[in-house]
């Protein structure tokens, strides 16, 4: 079977197996990995198509909010710690953490000052906000960006799995400002 | 967390596309081709049996709180088993814990502990006899955030009963078992703190002896993979000796306690 014909099973399926949630009136606050809406404050999510288009057009940043678990605070420094390459879309920027339900003050103003930087301080620059599939903290940060006052930010729900899945153009990223 | 639809997926697509679900629900060796070499170099690994056994469960209630038990059957002298390294290779500091028993016996040694596991991984250990020959057994653990769950007891609890022990032998029960427990919150330093928001320093138990009289037991040198407040339960027949435990932590605590062969604390 051609992966695009197990692809089109595989969007069925989720069709059939049930609607997508409904939004929360707040921020998820945990189990982030788990079936997530169909829309962001009533917009519906990018596809992988639509994700790609603006990707194609240049135009959008494209942020990759998966949480980054640092080499813990007080290990042993003889300890082998594994730090995995994270694979995302090629040119986003990995803003880790900042899609958690409720964020520390650190990392609210690591977000704010990102995200005015890399926009120069455009607000209607268009931003396209992912993580994982089903991963509720792209829902949050995309939220969050919002509530910041910009007013083009677009919620690619299929993450890097659906990119991945249809062979786009893929880099290993390091946390943006490391 | 596993990914329910992605599950769900799995279980319905699996005669036609299980591809499609590979790349996460997958159980590769990838990961282990490069901890073998930083943790064993080239020595040869073999998988034969009758060393060792590992039990786990395929999937697990609480990602925090992993059984695994280790069974060490008997061996002729010269290739008994002295020392087990435990390993879960998508854990980010994969090495849990390197046991050495004291003096070794023809008799079979059970050894059962509990871990976190970080996401869907094998978790193994890597038998070594008085030969130096290393022998491997593995399993496979569906569980996820096992090292970034929150801890159970809030921080004043837990620091007010660092380093307290119990003992108990199974004994009464017709098994020749006994327990150790030594509370610690065991902070992997992946836990957010639900206050603060912030990640929780590390401070975790990296050292235990166990001995009965003046014969170890064994001993533990450990990551940041076992779970909160320690425990171990281990093969064990009272021959009159006070059993002792001792631990060190990250910081530099030091612990000590000693039991009457029976269970009852001194």
């Amino acid at each position: 079977m051609s992966g695009r014909l197990a692809m089109g099973f595989l969007l069925g399926l989720t069709l059939a197996v049930g609607a997508a949630p409904a939004e929360p009136p707040s921020y998820r606050l945990d189990d982030y990995q788990s079936p997530v809406p169909a829309t962001l404050n009533g917009q519906p999510a990018l596809d992988v198509a639509q994700a790609r288009a603006l990707w194609d057009a240049g135009q959008a940043l494209f942020l990759d909010v998966l949480p980054h678990a640092p080499r813990p605070e007080g290990l042993s420094p003889a300890t082998v710690f594994v730090d995995k390459p994270h694979v995302s879309i090629k040119g986003a920027i990995w803003l880790p953490d900042v899609g958690r339900g409720e964020v520390s003050a650190r990392t609210e103003t690591y977000f704010r000052q990102a995200l005015s930087a890399l926009t120069a301080g455009d607000f209607s620059r268009k931003i396209v906000i992912f993580c994982k599939r089903d991963c509720w903290m792209s829902w949050n940060a995309a939220r969050r960006a919002q509530s910041y006052g910009y007013s083009a930010v677009q919620w690619f729900s299929e993450g890097i799995e659906g990119w991945r899945e249809a062979d786009l153009p893929t880099e290993i990223v390091q946390p943006y400002g490391s | 967390m596993p990914n329910r639809r992605l599950l769900l997926h799995c279980a319905l697509l699996l005669p036609v596309a299980s591809f499609a679900c590979s790349a996460h629900a997958a159980e590769s060796e990838e990961t282990w081709t490069g901890l073998k070499a930083m943790f064993f170099a080239d020595k040869p690994i073999d998988e034969a049996p009758g060393y060792v056994t590992l039990d786990a469960p395929p999937r697990a209630e609480d990602a925090a709180l992993v059984p695994v038990e280790l069974k060490f059957p008997p061996r002729e002298k010269g290739d008994r088993v002295v020392a087990a390294t435990v390993i879960v290779d998508e854990n980010p500091a994969p090495l849990a814990t390197v046991f050495r028993r004291g003096p070794v016996d023809d008799a079979a040694f059970d050894f059962a502990l509990r871990l976190r596991v970080n996401s869907y991984s094998f978790v193994r250990v890597v038998a070594e006899t008085e030969s130096g020959a290393l022998h491997m057994a593995k399993a496979y653990v569906k569980a996820a955030g096992g090292c970034s769950a929150p801890a159970s007891k809030d921080p004043d609890e837990a620091g007010a009963n660092v380093g307290k022990m119990r003992f108990r032998s199974f004994a009464a029960q017709g098994m020749a078992q006994a327990q150790a427990m030594i509370r610690h919150p065991n902070y992997s330093g992946m836990q957010m703190d639900q206050i603060t928001r912030m990640y929780t320093p590390a401070w975790y138990v990296t050292q235990v002896r166990v001995s009965q009289g003046e014969a170890l037991l064994f001993s533990l040198e450990n990551g940041i993979s076992l779970s909160e407040d320690p425990t171990f339960r281990f093969s064990y027949v009272a021959n009159g000796q006070p059993v002792r435990i001792e631990a060190r932590d990250s910081r530099g605590g030091a612990y000590a306690q000693r039991f009457s062969a029976d269970g009852a604390a001194y």
